[in-house]
């Protein structure tokens, strides 16, 4: 194991605006293995590698390839070099055949104009042969299936003759099947001689199939320890980190009647595969339950169809007696139901609107704040006063467009609008996503408030430390099933490594 | 799923990170809120003030290239529109309306003032564009291009003349009335058949709406045409509808009758501008719309039903375009013919009213006016024929139009230069402030 | 393949394409039983034919077949009813308006223009740029062909005279939505707008109220020897102009470049996913540049044909339309260039027999130049299975 690194990164920082991504980063690849880079959603892995291919420029720092210090501009060079990278979004071309998205851009040609598809198609069969992947070279890419569609993406780094791979959250979009193959073909290709690196948040996989491990959190390099010395429990506390403890003051929750049922709930997602497979929980008044997990688990098509945004496939969701299951998101609010979205700008306010107008969202056809279809400023605006004076609103009055705040007092506008309405049952996504600490702080404190008014809180989050400060009860969400119920006082190592798969006989290999 | 640039609290900045595996039919062409962004943003009248003179620029630079005087031709297009007659004061009188009382006024109302005639003629044409430019602002503003104002404007002029040429026996008002109801109905029906599609099927407005155009217009060929059900009773040869009967005509308030003074419709053309700004700002609907226009997806998280408003918007819009069509027939063309509806532009010149005025009331209004003055002012029957011929005149609107619409379209290029500017001219040490932050 | 020798049925049967395919014919077949030269007059021959053609459409549907089963149906149904209305009408009438040879060649003369700016479009379109300047680009080259055929004496200069100005006009349109990343359809609604004031301008400016001249250099036509012998065939292709075969080998030509070429390949990578065509290193912007230019060059030449080919001379917005009827071929032709093709034919055609109906019936010929636009609106909603533009078709691209 004393081979030269193929690959150096040292000291790689990249700043976004008021973001330090990456913090004097340094990493190395050796010939033959497999290199896992762990980190939480956020951690800095996906800019890291953007760097090394070529898609930004780093703020500082080398990369050195075979010993030879390299810059890359563009894709294009990191390619020259032999880095392949297979993205997390896959860069294929839906309707075209697979040979076509293997070489395009270095097709083989006839006479010197014609596209050589035969010759090209041999090659891909060739190399697909060589490396036992089934894959037919004339099918579409939109007609075969995700796994398959990774293993196009492998082939064009192996076809352009690749010999370092990258590869971004690879498994995020397989079923354990599928990723079982994807890690002996990964094996036989370091057999080959290539190198390989594995980006992951998912701790069992990472101990399954990586040679060495590194932990990025936050931007900055915390580890690289090979798979011998290294423990679920110990990458859990590294990955994780126990550097702010935001406790929240509250009382024990007194939980009430049921306020939400959900049974047997099953959605698809935008790809048409079943994100979420058969999830039943309940919300009781008095309570925050947490959902826990990690990004990309079925948590945002869950919470679409419980708010009526996504029709699930099948199962129930009622609240307080209202059968839901396949009412549209105004019939969702009409029931009680408070939602504060996973994406503020995206969903949870218009940008363009002012204040005003976004705190009335829900209401503005309801007295009093519209009557015969014909709005009434003044009452809309006497409200939004009351509520950016309530919710300590900083930086605009009721006529300021909501996009011209900051994160934290967009979100605290959601809060306001949402908390408000008195719903019955809360749906916090991610409530506190991107947002400071006072904000973080605000956030918390009106769940908890909203708890011991008797509301039913959903709170669904990424964020460990706020699962565990907040929720009475926690969920744990992994691959659109519910992998366990805990209380609020279980570990935070035993969360994790539920949450990353852990602790499960069918999925490890 | 997120991509992770900008470590936690990157949202602000997050660089799309690919289309999704499925091509998504509905996303094929730019979100038209994505602009409209930019366009609100831009900061009050400086953009589109600029676009104009940057296009009125452009096309001085052809007339000056081929040898005329540029200065001299738009002075002529000027007096030509007549809004010279603004510029002489003096002491005039005016008719209090109903009574037989003149009071002081100080411009020259008089029927014989060559520029008060030209005014008239400007707006006229104000009130047809001001109306087709609405067809496109309103639209616009629930994120949907409306290409399709000249087909609703010709549906409105084909109902407009049915109507108008029928029912001799209806007293004046009441058939005023039907025309005008029903002939914005067809219009907003015909839109409606666009926001439907797109609706139901996610066919894009764009491509329906052009093909809605040119049906519309072979149905108006053939309606007018020799034969046609809606040609003239007397002269089979030419294809050219009846005249609207009296009792349908609007009335005119401002000079002569009988030369095409300025009809009654301009102020409902007023009105409309009215209507549109208040559905927009003060009714639950125009909530609706300009929620939807912005961010479909908050919309539709806030309880908006997305698909309806597409269509009561494209409905709206197609009723202002119909009702443009008309008031020109019952307020000064009274007939319609094949050859006008195979030149017919002033459906499609919504698209330039629209946008230069950044799809609000003030700026439809404002940019109604410019080009219903550059469309008369450069017409044969304004323009002196020595400074440069009425056809080149005409055609000279066109480029400028064109240009206004690139310019508009460039505004990434226009608001470049006009930060250069304050680069340029050190002596403004106080940039003002953004105009977003003005309450 | 197969090792155990499965027995094969003797008539396997049609598969229900195949019927679908069929049907389309038999209603066409049933509207042509009451034309000459054939001119059944009994009402009830089409509407056998016609009803078959249904069957077989309902057939090929239900079998999952949609687009080519609807046609089918529409097929049968129109076929019954211009059949049926057919042997009701006067024997000289008919014989007047169908007489085939000039009525295919009329086809040929108003497809050419909508095919080369259909084809122009598919560049454009499949590299992920809107095209509504067609018409625009095509005034442009109708123009500017006068122009040159004119000054410069000879016709040859003036195609390149439109070829230039084309492409010029088609450069703005480039610039101002590729690396001003403007709305596609405000540019190209200008583009329109531009081209009617610019060449209207010039025209007034340069001809004046006596129009151009009379003597323009013409594009030839082709008189193939010999072939006049041939029945038919030898009428409809022995004289046809030069850029009715310069479209065909434009079609051939530009069907080998975009689906056999490495070039053709990256275009449409281009317009499908730019990022990953990006991420292999072909570049986005210079991709769109050359094929939003190709495609202002090909519709100029549609254009030109109009004017030196097929006229002789210009008059202001003589295109009138033709390059949305393109924009629409294209559509209906599922930007494809022999659907496009066909799709141009189609609406070729229903010009030259609205024109021979015009005669006879002048009034209700008219809506008959309506039917490209409804057949694309159908086309583009769906019902007979959708037309999909390229996915990126339409998007700015932001590099990263």
């Amino acid at each position: 194991m004393e081979a030269a690194p193929v690959l150096e990164l040292r000291g790689i920082t990249k700043r976004f605006p008021g973001v330090l991504a990456n913090d004097h980063v340094d990493f190395d690849l050796r010939r033959g293995e497999v290199h896992a880079l762990l980190g939480e959603n956020g951690a800095g892995k996906s800019t890291l590698m953007n760097i090394l291919y070529g898609l930004y420029s780093a703020d500082e720092g080398e990369i050195v390839v075979n010993g030879k210090p390299v810059t890359f501009s563009s894709p294009h060079d990191a390619i020259a070099q032999g880095i392949g990278m297979v993205h997390q979004h896959f860069m294929l071309i839906p309707v075209m055949s697979v040979t076509e998205n293997i070489v395009l851009a270095t097709e083989p040609t006839k006479a010197g104009v014609f596209l050589d598809y035969a010759g090209a198609r041999k090659r891909v069969e060739e190399i697909s042969e060589r490396f036992g992947f089934a894959i037919a070279p004339d099918a579409r890419i939109q007609d075969i299936t995700v796994g398959q569609q990774q293993r196009v993406e492998i082939l064009k780094a192996l076809y352009r003759n690749a010999d370092i791979l990258i590869l971004d959250e690879p498994t995020a979009v397989l079923t354990p099947q599928e990723a079982t193959e994807l890690f002996a073909i990964l094996k036989d290709l370091v057999d080959e001689g290539m190198s390989i690196i594995f980006i992951s948040h998912k701790l069992n996989e990472v101990l399954d199939i990586a040679d060495r491990i590194t932990v990025l959190r936050r931007g900055k390099m915390i580890d690289t320890i090979p798979r011998e010395g290294a423990t679920e429990a110990g990458l859990a506390r590294s990955m994780v980190g126990r550097e702010v403890l935001l406790r929240v003051d509250k009382k024990p929750a007194s939980p009430g009647e049921t306020l939400m049922e959900v049974e047997d709930v099953r959605v698809v997602d935008d790809r048409g595969l079943e994100a979420v497979r058969g999830i039943s929980f309940h919300v009781r008044a008095g309570e925050i339950v947490g959902i826990a997990g990690v990004d990309g688990n079925g948590q945002t098509e869950l919470i679409d169809a419980l708010t009526g945004l996504r029709r699930p496939a099948g199962g129930r969701i009622v609240i307080e007696g209202h059968d839901l299951t396949n009412a549209n998101a105004d019939a969702h609010l009409e029931a009680g139901l408070g939602h504060i979205p996973e994406d503020r700008q995206r969903r949870g306010l218009v940008l363009e609107f002012s204040l005003a107008e976004n705190l009335v969202l829900h209401d503005y056809d309801k007295e009093p704040y519209s009557r015969f279809g014909t709005l009434s400023p003044r009452r809309i605006f006497d409200r939004a006063r009351k509520l950016l004076r309530d919710y300590d609103v900083r930086g605009g009055n009721p006529r300021t467009p909501a996009g011209a705040l900051s994160g934290g007092n967009q979100q605290k506008v959601v809060v306001a609008r949402e908390v408000s309405r008195n719903p019955r049952v809360l749906i916090a996504a991610q409530p506190t996503r991107g947002l400071d600490v006072g904000a973080i702080e605000f956030v918390h404190r009106q769940l908890v408030a909203e708890r011991d008014a008797g509301r039913g809180v959903l709170l669904v989050s990424l964020e460990l430390d706020e699962i565990l400060s907040l929720s009475d009860r926690i969920l744990v969400i992994y691959e659109g099933r519910i992998a366990g119920e805990y209380s609020p006082d279980v570990s935070e190592e035993e969360l994790g490594i539920a949450m990353t798969g852990g602790g499960r006989e069918e999925v490890a290999a | 799923m997120s991509s992770e640039p900008g470590g936690g609290g990157g949202d602000l900045q997050t660089p799309p990170t690919g289309e999704p595996l499925a091509a998504d039919s509905t996303a094929y062409a730019p979100s038209v809120a994505e602009r409209l962004e930019i366009y609100q943003r831009a900061g009050g009248i400086v953009t589109p003030v600029i676009t104009a003179v940057f296009a009125f620029f452009m096309g001085g630079m052809v007339v000056l290239a081929t040898g005329h005087n540029p200065w001299k031709v738009y002075q002529g297009i000027f007096t030509g529109s007549g809004l010279n007659w603004f510029f002489h004061v003096g002491h005039h009188s005016i008719t209090v309306p109903f009574t037989s009382h003149h009071v002081w006024f100080p411009w020259n109302t008089s029927i014989q003032s060559n520029a008060a005639y030209n005014l008239q003629q400007t707006l006229i044409l104000t009130t047809t564009l001001i109306l087709t430019g609405l067809a496109v602002a309103f639209a616009f503003r629930c994120g949907l291009f409306n290409i399709g104002g000249q087909g609703q404007y010709l549906i409105g002029v084909i109902t407009g003349i049915w109507i108008g040429t029928t029912f001799p026996h209806l007293a004046r008002g009441p058939h005023i009335l039907l025309a005008i109801a029903v002939a914005s109905a067809c219009g907003a029906a015909w839109a409606a058949i666009a926001g439907f599609l797109k609706a139901t099927t996610g066919a894009h407005e764009v491509i329906t709406t052009i093909m809605l155009n040119w049906i519309a217009y072979w149905i108006g060929s053939y309606l007018f045409g020799q034969g046609g059900p809606l040609q003239n009773s007397t002269n089979p040869s030419v294809p050219v509808s009846d005249s609207v009967v009296n009792s349908a005509k609007l009335p005119v308030f401002w000079g002569n009758a009988a030369l095409q003074g300025l009809h009654i419709g301009f102020f409902i053309a007023l009105g409309a501008l009215v209507a549109f700004w208040f559905v927009l700002n003060r009714t639950t609907l125009g909530y609706e719309v300009r929620a939807v226009g912005f961010n479909p997806e908050a919309a539709r998280y806030g309880g908006i039903s997305v698909a309806r408003n597409y269509i009561v918007a494209m409905a709206i819009a197609g009723g202002f375009a119909g009702l443009a069509g008309v008031l020109d027939m019952l307020g000064y063309q009274y007939r319609f013919g094949v050859l006008d509806v195979q030149t017919s532009q002033l459906g499609f010149i919504g698209i330039a009213v629209a946008l230069l005025g950044r799809n609000k009331a003030v700026g439809v209004a404002l940019s109604a006016l410019l080009f219903a003055s550059l469309l008369y002012g450069t017409s044969s029957r304004s323009i002196d024929q020595t400074v440069l011929k009425p056809e080149l005149a005409g055609n000279l609107t066109l480029m400028i139009q064109a240009l206004v619409l690139l310019f508009v379209g460039a505004d990434v290029l226009i608001m470049a230069l006009w930060q250069a500017r304050r680069r340029v001219l050190p002596r403004r040490l106080k940039p003002s402030p953004p105009a977003s932050e003005t309450a | 393949m197969a090792v155990r020798a499965e027995p094969r049925p003797q008539w396997r049967g049609l598969t229900p394409r195949e019927t679908g395919v069929l049907g389309i014919l038999l209603g066409c077949f049933a509207f042509l039983l009451a034309l000459p030269p054939i001119s059944a007059r009994a009402p009830w021959w089409p509407a056998l034919a016609g009803l078959a053609a249904i069957g077989a459409g309902i057939w090929a549907l239900t079998s999952g077949v949609r687009r080519i089963g609807w046609f089918a149906i529409s097929a049968g149904i129109l076929g019954t009813v211009l059949g049926v209305l057919a042997t009701n009408t006067a024997a000289s009438k008919l014989d007047y308006v169908v007489s085939w040879t000039p009525l295919f060649t009329a086809m040929f003369a108003f497809a050419t223009p909508l095919t080369f700016a259909a084809i122009g479009g598919m560049f454009s379109e499949r590299s992920g740029v809107v095209n509504i300047g067609l018409e625009g680009m095509m005034l442009t080259g109708a123009f500017f062909a006068v122009l040159g055929a004119d000054k410069l004496g000879n016709w040859s200069l003036g195609l390149l005279c439109a070829v230039v100005a084309g492409g010029v006009a088609a450069l703005i349109h480039a610039f101002v939505s590729i690396h001003l990343r403007a709305d596609q359809i405000v540019s190209g609604t200008a583009i329109n707008f531009l081209a009617l004031g610019v060449t209207g301008y010039f025209f007034i400016q340069v001809y004046g109220d006596n129009g151009t001249p009379g003597s323009i250099s013409q594009v030839p036509n082709v008189n193939i020897p010999g072939i006049d012998r041939i029945q038919f065939i030898g009428d409809v292709f022995g004289h046809l102009n030069l850029m009715i075969w310069l479209m065909f080998a434009t079609l051939i030509v530009s069907y080998i470049v975009m689906f056999r070429t490495p070039l053709g390949l990256r275009i449409r990578s281009v317009g499908e996913h730019p990022r990953a065509a990006d991420t292999v290193g072909i570049s986005v912007y210079k991709t769109r540049y050359g094929a939003v230019i190709l495609s202002g060059m090909l519709s100029a030449l549609g254009g030109a044909y109009l004017s030196i080919g097929f006229l002789g001379s210009f008059n202001e917005n003589m295109t009138a339309g033709r390059g949305f009827i393109g924009l629409a071929a294209l559509i209906f032709g599922n930007w494809r260039p022999f659907g496009a093709f066909a799709a141009a034919l189609l609406f070729g055609f229903s010009t030259a027999l609205s024109f021979r109906l015009a005669d006879p019936w002048p009034s209700p010929s008219v809506l008959f130049q309506a039917l490209p636009y409804v057949l694309t609106l159908i086309a583009v909603v769906g019902v007979i299975g959708r037309s999909i533009p390229p996915a990126a078709s339409g998007r700015p691209y932001r590099k990263q």
